[in-house]
C-alpha cells in the first residue's frame, strides 16, 4: 500500500467516525463510543509502558480523577473546562506520584500502580464523606450525547497524534533507549527521570480527560463505579494482546476487544470476566507478542507457502 | 491498660496474616520471580474451603487445617503447571517472566473470583466458632482470635525452621541465592519450582481458613490482602522470610494503632503512606545491612 491510499483511508474512516451520530442508531453509537474510549486509552498507555517497559496499572486512578473533576465542576466551569482540568489534575498527580516511584522497576512499580487506584478512590470516598457528607454525585445539565462523543472523538485522535509525534522524535527514541537498557540511556546522555515523568504525565493527561469526558455518560457518580478496576485492566489488556510497542496494534485490539467484550458481557452475564480471564492466560502463553506478532507470522506462511508452490510447479513442468 | 493491650493484640492478630501470606508470596517471588498478584484469591479459596466443610461436614475448622494446605498445595501444582511453567521456560530474561507472569496473575485473579461468585454467591459468610470470650490481664479476647494469632505464628515459625534446618530449605535458600549455582549442585529445578509454588498456596490458604474463624467472607475478600502481602514483602525485604514475620505483625500494629487515632477508613491511606515511606527511604527493606 502506498503512502497516498492511506492518508485516502486514513481520511475515509476519520468522516465515517466524525458523521456517526447523525447516521447510527444510539446503539451503536455508544459502542462506537467505547471502543474510542478504549482506543484512547489504550494508545496514550503504551506510548509510555510499551515504551520503556514499566508496567503502568494506574489507568483507572487517572480515569476516576478526571471523572470526579467533572462531578466537581461540571455545574461551575462547564463541560470542556472540566474535561480539559481532568487531564490536568490526572497529569500533576502522574507526575507527583512519579517523582516517588518511578525509580522501582518492573514488578514493584507495577504493584505500586495497581493500588494507586485503591488509593485514590479511599481518599476521594473519605474527603466526600467529610466534606460532604455524601459518597456518590449526580450530574445535572449535561451535554448532548452528540457532543461526548465527538468530545471523545478529540481526545482518542489527540492521543494517536501525539503519540505517533513522540515515536518520531528525539522524546520517542528517550523513552525507547530507557525501555532498552537504562543505565546506557543514562550514560549516553538521557535524563532518564525527567523523560519517565514527562512522559507518565503525558499519557495519565489523556487516561485523565478520558475520564471527565466520559462521566457524564453516567448521570451519577460514586468511587466504585468511576476507579473501577475493570477499566484500568481493560486498557492494559487491549494494548498488551495489540502489541504495545506499535499504535495500530492496540487501535486494532481496541475495537476486537470492546466488541467481544459487549458481547460477551450480552451472552454470558455471568461468565465473561472468567472467560475473559481465562482468554488473558491463554494469549500470554501462546501468543506473548501480541496479535500485531501475528501479521509478521502470516506475511512470512503465506510467503514460504508461494515459493513452495512455485517450486512444485517448477519440479513439474 | 486494658484497651491499649486490645488495641495491640488486635493489630498483632492481623499482622499475623498478614505474615503467613506474605511468607507464601516471598517464596514464590524470590524463588521465580512469578510476582502472583492472585495469591489473596487463594486465601479466600482456604477461606471458602473451611466455611464449607464446617457448615456442610461439620468438621471442625481446625482440624480441616491440614486438609487445606494439602488441597491448596495440589491446586498450586495444578495452577503452575497450567500456568506459570510455560512462562518460566520460554521467557528470555527475568524482567520478561515478571511482567507476563504479572499479567496471568491478574487473569488467574479474575478466574478464581468468579468461579466463587458462580459457586457460592456474593453474599458475606460466616460460622461462629469458639467465639467464647477469656480475661487476660484485664483485656477481653474471643477464644477464636487467640487461636488463629497462635497458629498464624507457628505457621511462620514452622516454615522458617523448615528452610532453615531441612535439605528441601537448604535447597530453596541455595536456589534464591544463585540459581545457576544451585542446578550446578544437582538441585532440579523441575521438582523445587512447583513445590515451593504449592507451598506458597497452602500458606495462603491456611491464612484464608484462619481469617474465616474470625471474620465472614466474600468472594472479593482476597485482593486487599494480596496488597498488604506485597506491603509486608517491602517492608522485610525480598527472600527474607523471617523479615516478613517481623514485617507483617509490624503493619498489623501500625494499622490498628493508626486506625484508633485517625479515622477506620484511612486504613489503606496508611498502608500506603508507610509503603511509600519505606520504599523511599529503605527500599531493601527495614532489616537490610
Amino acid at each position: 500500500m502506498n503512502t497516498r491510499s492511506t492518508l485516502g483511508a486514513l481520511l475515509a474512516a476519520l468522516f465515517a467516525l466524525a458523521a456517526m451520530p447523525w447516521l447510527a442508531s444510539d446503539f451503536m453509537l455508544s459502542l462506537t463510543l467505547t471502543c474510542l474510549m478504549y482506543a484512547g486509552l489504550a494508545v496514550s498507555w503504551s506510548m509510555f509502558s510499551g515504551a520503556t517497559n514499566y508496567l503502568s496499572l494506574a489507568t483507572s486512578a487517572f480515569f476516576g480523577l478526571g471523572a470526579y473533576v467533572t462531578g466537581w465542576g461540571l455545574g461551575t466551569l462547564g463541560y470542556p473546562v472540566a474535561v480539559v482540568l481532568g487531564g490536568v489534575v490526572a497529569a500533576a498527580f502522574a507526575a507527583l506520584v512519579g517523582a516517588a516511584v518511578l525509580h522501582l522497576r518492573g514488578a514493584y512499580f507495577a504493584v505500586i500502580t495497581f493500588g494507586l487506584g485503591e488509593l485514590v478512590r479511599h481518599a476521594i470516598t473519605y474527603f466526600e464523606k467529610s466534606q460532604f457528607k455524601t459518597v456518590g454525585r449526580v450530574l445535572t445539565d449535561t451535554p448532548d450525547s452528540i457532543t461526548v462523543y465527538l468530545t471523545v472523538l478529540l481526545i482518542t485522535l489527540a492521543a494517536v497524534g501525539i503519540c505517533a509525534a513522540v515515536r518520531a522524535g528525539r522524546f520517542g527514541l528517550a523513552l525507547a533507549g530507557i525501555g532498552a537498557d537504562e543505565e546506557r540511556a543514562q550514560t549516553l546522555g538521557v535524563d532518564t527521570r525527567r523523560t519517565k515523568i514527562a512522559a507518565f504525565a503525558l499519557s495519565a493527561f489523556f487516561a485523565g480527560a478520558m475520564g471527565a469526558a466520559v462521566a457524564v455518560r453516567w448521570t451519577y457518580i460514586d468511587p466504585t463505579a468511576v476507579f473501577n478496576p475493570f477499566i484500568g485492566f481493560q486498557t492494559v489488556l487491549i494494548a498488551m494482546i495489540g502489541g504495545a510497542h506499535t499504535i495500530i496494534g492496540p487501535l486494532a485490539s481496541s475495537v476486537v476487544f470492546s466488541l467481544l467484550t459487549e458481547f460477551l458481557r450480552l451472552r454470558f452475564p455471568y461468565a465473561f470476566l472468567f472467560i475473559l480471564g481465562t482468554l488473558l492466560i491463554l494469549l500470554v502463553l501462546y501468543l506473548p507478542g501480541g496479535l500485531a506478532s501475528l501479521w509478521p507470522m502470516l506475511r512470512d506462511r503465506i510467503a514460504r507457502g508461494r515459493r513452495a508452490a512455485l517450486a512444485g510447479g517448477g519440479a513439474n513442468g | 491498660m486494658g484497651f491499649w493491650l486490645e488495641l495491640a493484640a488486635s493489630g498483632l492478630i492481623t499482622g499475623g496474616i498478614y505474615a503467613v501470606v506474605a511468607i507464601g508470596l516471598n517464596l514464590q517471588y524470590g524463588l521465580m520471580r512469578i510476582m502472583n498478584i492472585s495469591h489473596g484469591e487463594f486465601l479466600m479459596l482456604g477461606a471458602y474451603f473451611t466455611w464449607w466443610a464446617h457448615t456442610v461436614l461439620g468438621i471442625s475448622p481446625l482440624a480441616f487445617l491440614p486438609a487445606v494446605a494439602l488441597l491448596l498445595f495440589l491446586v498450586g501444582l495444578l495452577v503452575y503447571r497450567l500456568c506459570f511453567r510455560r512462562v518460566i521456560r520460554s521467557a528470555p530474561s527475568v524482567e520478561v517472566i515478571e511482567a507476563r507472569s504479572l499479567l496471568i496473575g491478574f487473569g488467574l485473579m479474575y478466574v478464581v473470583q468468579n468461579v466463587a461468585y458462580l459457586a457460592w454467591g456474593a453474599d458475606l459468610r460466616g460460622y461462629s466458632f469458639l467465639a467464647e470470650p477469656v480475661d487476660i490481664a484485664g483485656a477481653r479476647f474471643t477464644e477464636n482470635r487467640l487461636v488463629v494469632f497462635g497458629f498464624a505464628v507457628v505457621a511462620s515459625l514452622v516454615l522458617l525452621a523448615a528452610l532453615r534446618f531441612t535439605l528441601l530449605g537448604k535447597a530453596v535458600r541455595a536456589m534464591m541465592q544463585s540459581p545457576t549455582g544451585a542446578q550446578l549442585v544437582g538441585i532440579d529445578t523441575a521438582v523445587l519450582h512447583p513445590v515451593v509454588f504449592g507451598a506458597g498456596l497452602a500458606l495462603a490458604g491456611v491464612a484464608g481458613a484462619l481469617l474465616s474463624m474470625v471474620y465472614e467472607i466474600s468472594p472479593s475478600m482476597g485482593e486487599p490482602y494480596t496488597v498488604s502481602a506485597l506491603i509486608v514483602i517491602t517492608l522485610g525485604g525480598l527472600g527474607s522470610s523471617a523479615g516478613c514475620l517481623i514485617g507483617g505483625l509490624l503493619l498489623g500494629l501500625v494499622e490498628a494503632f493508626g486506625m484508633h487515632f485517625t479515622n477506620p477508613s484511612l486504613k489503606m491511606l496508611l498502608s500506603y503512606g508507610v509503603f511509600i515511606a519505606v520504599l523511599l527511604a529503605r527500599p531493601k527493606g527495614l532489616f537490610a545491612r
